[in-house]
């Protein structure tokens, strides 16, 4: 299987306006960490999303685990993570996704976000996990 | 000089943290949130209205640079729009308000959609932010009237959102618009 599989790998290492992006495609692995409110986040996240529809395209019976460990994002950045949601929620009719959903235990607005995620995503393995700040 | 006076003493005694207006760019938005955010976790504010406030600072301030009438580009195709933000203390609370330009076509538009989260409860505001975000998302940028901008503002508020139009005589296509959140 290994030499079938012609994904790149992306990572993007994290600045002060945007997170890092860890999407270890030939691990079935993707993590976003850290706060994300760039100048434009469409063009920010258009290349990921690019890469991961690419991925998602190609993926069949996997496990994929999708860590997001985001402690502030702005509402451009909400409206694309909401769509990157909705892809992967789409992509579990073939693969078992399990997302771990890392929030500041302080902080309620992340985790009711996730929550929210979880009732339009019913497809997607919701996992919230804590962290302390 | 004066004037300078009467406006740094003014901003000490209102318990103002800081207050700028000029042009924003994203470099200024970031260098204050910074600035913000530190003000904030030296005097011991909780981290979930650190979060919040600035959270509403930044939805304010993207606003200005995305949506703020005197938008400028230079030669790197950067944004630069003029505007103002403060931010203070006032009976335990702290709130921000911002200013700047909006087109007059826009007016009745904004002033709709603001009248009506005024009018929401809490739980309403949050119903109808994942309303907007469902259709925004799926709108994609064709409605880039910052609808979930003012509903993320008015979600971290603790009161109802104020806001207000100012007229000026000049230019006559511009009209001054100001927010202001409590949290």
């Amino acid at each position: 299987m290994l030499g079938v599989f012609k994904m790149q790998n992306l990572k993007l290492e994290a600045t002060s306006t945007s997170p890092e992006v860890d999407f270890q495609f030939s691990e079935h692995r993707l993590a976003l960490r850290g706060e994300s409110y760039p100048e434009n986040a469409a063009a920010f996240f258009g290349p990921i999303v690019e890469a991961l529809n690419g991925y998602l395209e190609q993926t069949q019976n996997q496990v994929i685990e999708v860590i997001i460990e985001l402690t502030y994002f702005n509402s451009s950045s909400t409206k694309v993570l909401f769509n990157v949601f909705n892809m992967l929620n789409f992509a579990a009719a073939s693969n078992t996704i399990n997302l771990h959903w890392r929030y500041d235990e302080d902080d309620d607005t992340i985790l009711e976000f996730g929550d929210d995620l979880h009732e339009d995503f019913p497809d997607i393995n919701y996992i919230p996990e804590s962290f302390a700040s | 000089m004066d004037i300078f006076q009467v406006f740094n003493e003014d901003t000490l005694r209102d318990n103002l943290l800081f207050y700028y207006s000029g042009y924003m760019s994203h470099n200024v938005i970031g260098a204050m949130g910074d600035t913000l955010r530190y003000r904030l976790e030296t005097q011991g504010t909780k981290g979930a209205t650190t979060r919040k406030v600035f959270s509403t600072f930044i939805e304010m301030a993207q606003n200005i640079l995305n949506y703020g009438g005197d938008e400028e580009r230079n030669e790197d195709n950067r944004q630069y729009s003029r505007g103002a933000v403060a931010i203070g203390q006032q009976g335990g609370h702290f709130y921000i308000i911002c200013g700047n330009h909006i087109d007059r076509a826009h007016l009745a538009r904004v002033r709709e959609k603001l009248e009506a989260i005024r009018a929401m409860s809490p739980e309403e505001i949050k119903q109808a932010y994942k309303q907007q975000l469902r259709t925004e998302s799926s709108a994609d940028e064709a409605s880039k009237g910052a609808g979930l901008g003012f509903l993320t503002v008015a979600r971290d508020a603790s009161e109802p959102i104020e806001f207000c139009f100012i007229e000026y005589e000049l230019p006559a296509e511009n009209v001054g618009f100001y927010l202001k959140a409590v949290i």
